[in-house]
């Protein structure tokens, strides 16, 4: 999906720079309305959950309308393609649904304009319901308060594959936990393969900066501040990894189509994926799918959040807080984990059993890794990152791990660009 | 050999696509040697991508969108390029500056201004309000122009003598010579619009009028993405193309030859 936001960014200036069409709420408006009775029309969008998911969500929608009698939903979901885009016009042209599933890094050059509800301001019992991470997730520097409900939550776990790593003399129950052993293995991987398949499968990213210890940006956001010896170590090493050929050569060009398609295609051993990574591979390559193995991810997991924002325009806020409440309440989030492998944002799941214990599948077993990582999930990239920086950072790091320019002069450029972007 | 090689770097993706929309649940899609033939040849695909899809519907909008913008190109890039080309009038010179500026702004900067204006026209959500924006497309515009240029400058001056409108002299001089670069800028016209995904997708709300590059959106949902039944419908959104294509291609090519030697 990565690539369809390359208009994001000038889609978000076009949306500051244009005036803002029919609607324009600005900070001086009168205060979204939020109590009240729960009735009357309201509208939900969500993401590309028609058709498999289609009965669920219309059940959910049945819940609340028979819940709020008088309350109707007009429920739209969108295509996967081109989302953010989607939802810039849908916010210029004033058309923005009353609940929108947005996840936190879509939802930010909304709340830079404004448009969306401060749902802690509305909703005091956030905290109490939903798990901090989640919450957490939808708070931005620059900005007061918490933008979103969180909905579906899920993190990174490592997939092996259990035949190729056999074959070249490893244990696929003993996989490496750590760089090093990360290392080390890939060594014995290259040295009995010949060199065909490889077990390293990605370069570095800001996240992994961020797992060694690095941070990335001031504590008050205002500029980047990743080019320490730590994160010079870490390119160093990568770099002589890759000179060894641990790496396959496709990783530092921008071809590269991640670490997942590697894996697919069986050219290298190891990659990270959510927690529904199995099944969707079933459907793919149905022949590799009962091969691989899962393990907890490397470091601090990443946390990734799926979330209902208001849009602050919106004609009836008692029934739209309402209805994202609902959505993401403990039951309905439950009820949605057990037709896929993510997981709820609400407290109240964290003891439900279903999440912790395992069917015996290697999909089950994933599915625990995932929930048991979650506990110390965070998001790793700040949400500041866009992907202009992010493609200039892939592009340094692969200069640096290439040998064509030391790991310090990359870092260093990396940062400078990422603060003239951050300020432009 | 330069051609084949050319051959066989664009055809291979298309074949890759059809094979796989060939290929039963069984069988593995990525692998390190792509396989094009199919283990289990299967057309369940195809019917998964009906059953999912009202996929004639959604074809029968595109075709409404496409038709729309082929009739505007046809008839308005022919009338404003013959103006350019052959009439003399205050600030043509302008005109045909202005024209080139805007070819150089690329869509996302317009997008918005563009869906404000279409909404506010009150044609969000319609498939005019899909097809307006790309009526007349102004490089088609060029391009007439460029074909109307290639006719001597005499025989225009001979139909004037005798009396002819600028009408009567778009009618039965500029037309006839024109036929080949119509038919290319009809073909680039449909496929311009077939092919769109950003533009409908942001018009459209109401599933019911999506066309169909936004519609077979529904085969790539979130965590149930088949890359065959994608394959499937891809090759269902390709075959008006083709059929386009080879009923214009006789003209198609003639036109091709006209841009080449100009007048």
């Amino acid at each position: 999906m990565r690539r369809y936001w390359a208009g994001l960014a000038v889609l978000a200036v076009a949306i500051a720079g244009c005036g803002l069409g029919g609607a324009e709420p600005d900070s001086a408006a009168p205060v979204t309305n939020v109590t009240g009775e729960v009735k009357g029309k309201v509208s939900l969008q969500t993401w590309a959950l028609k058709p498999k998911f289609t009965d669920y969500v219309q059940g959910v929608i049945d819940g609340f309308e028979r819940q709020y009698p008088g309350a109707e939903v007009e429920w739209l979901d969108q295509p996967a393609e081109s989302y953010s885009e989607k939802v810039l016009t849908q916010a210029a042209g004033g058309s923005l649904p009353d609940v929108v599933n947005l996840p936190p890094d879509f939802a930010f050059p909304l709340v830079e304009q404004g448009m969306l509800l401060d749902v802690g301001q509305a909703d005091r019992q956030l905290a109490d319901v939903y798990v901090p991470g989640g919450l957490e997730a939808y708070r931005y520097p620059g900005a007061q308060g918490t933008y979103g409900y969180p909905w579906y939550l899920n993190t990174d776990v490592n997939y092996w594959n259990s035949e190729l790593l056999t074959e070249n003399g490893l244990d696929p129950e003993k996989p490496p936990a750590s760089l090093d052993e990360l290392i080390s293995q890939a060594r014995t991987l290259k040295e009995k393969s010949g060199g065909k398949v490889h077990l390293m499968s990605r370069k570095p990213e800001l996240s992994d900066l961020v797992n060694a210890g690095v941070p990335v940006m001031s504590p008050d956001g205002t500029r980047f501040v990743f080019n320490t010896p730590e994160a010079v170590a870490l390119l160093d090493r990568y770099r002589e990894a890759y000179k060894e050929g641990l790496l396959p050569r496709g990783v530092l060009t921008d071809t590269y189509a991640g670490n997942a398609k590697l894996f697919t295609e069986g050219a290298v051993a190891w990659t990270t994926a959510g927690g529904n990574f199995i099944t969707s591979l079933a459907t793919d390559n149905p022949t590799l799918a009962p091969k691989v193995v899962p393990s907890p991810a490397m470091g601090t997991p990443p946390l990734y959040v799926q979330g209902l924002a208001i849009s602050k325009a919106t004609k009836n806020a008692p029934a739209a807080l309402a209805l994202a409440r609902w959505v993401t309440n403990a039951e309905n989030q439950a009820a949605f984990a057990h037709l896929v492998n993510v997981f709820p944002s609400t407290k109240a799941s964290a003891n439900d059993p279903f999440f912790s214990k395992s069917d015996g599948t290697r999909s089950g077993d994933a599915k625990v890794i995932a929930f048991t990582s979650l506990a110390e999930a965070k998001m790793l990239e700040p949400v500041q990152v866009t992907d202009a920086m992010k493609k200039f950072v892939r592009q340094q790091f692969a200069l640096a791990i290439n040998g064509e320019a030391t790991s310090k002069e990359a870092l260093d450029a990396a940062v400078a660009k990422c603060d003239e972007l951050l300020k432009s | 050999m330069l051609l084949l090689l050319v051959l066989v770097l664009t055809v291979s993706p298309f074949l890759w696509q059809l094979s796989t929309s060939l290929k039963s649940l069984q069988e593995d899609i990525y692998t390190r040697t792509p396989s094009f033939l199919p283990q289990q040849p299967t057309l369940a695909n195809y019917a998964e991508v009906a059953e999912t899809i009202p996929v004639w519907s959604y074809a029968a909008n595109s075709l409404v969108v496409a038709a729309i913008v082929v009739a505007g190109n046809a008839v308005g890039a022919t009338i404003a390029g013959f103006a350019l080309a052959k009439l003399r009038f205050r600030g043509a010179k302008l005109l045909l500056g202005l024209f080139l500026a805007t070819l150089v702004l690329p869509g996302e900067v317009t997008i918005v201004s563009q869906y404000v204006t279409v909404r506010s026209l009150g044609l969000a959500d319609t498939l005019l309000g899909v097809a307006l924006p790309g009526a007349i497309g102004m490089l088609n515009v060029l391009l007439m122009r460029t074909a109307f240029q290639a006719i001597p400058r005499e025989m225009d001056e001979a139909a004037i003598i005798d009396g002819a409108t600028a009408w009567q002299r778009l009618r039965h001089i500029g037309l006839p010579n024109v036929r080949g670069m119509l038919s290319v800028v009809t073909i680039f016209a449909f496929i311009g619009a077939w092919d769109d995904f950003l533009w409908p997708l942001i018009v459209l709300t109401d599933p019911a009028n999506y066309t169909l590059t936004v519609g077979l959106q529904y085969l790539n949902g979130t965590f149930s993405a088949n890359p065959r039944l994608i394959a499937a419908g891809t090759m269902i959104s390709f075959l008006p193309i083709m059929i386009v294509f080879a009923v214009l291609q006789r003209f198609f090519f003639k036109g091709v030859e006209e841009g080449a030697i100009k007048g």
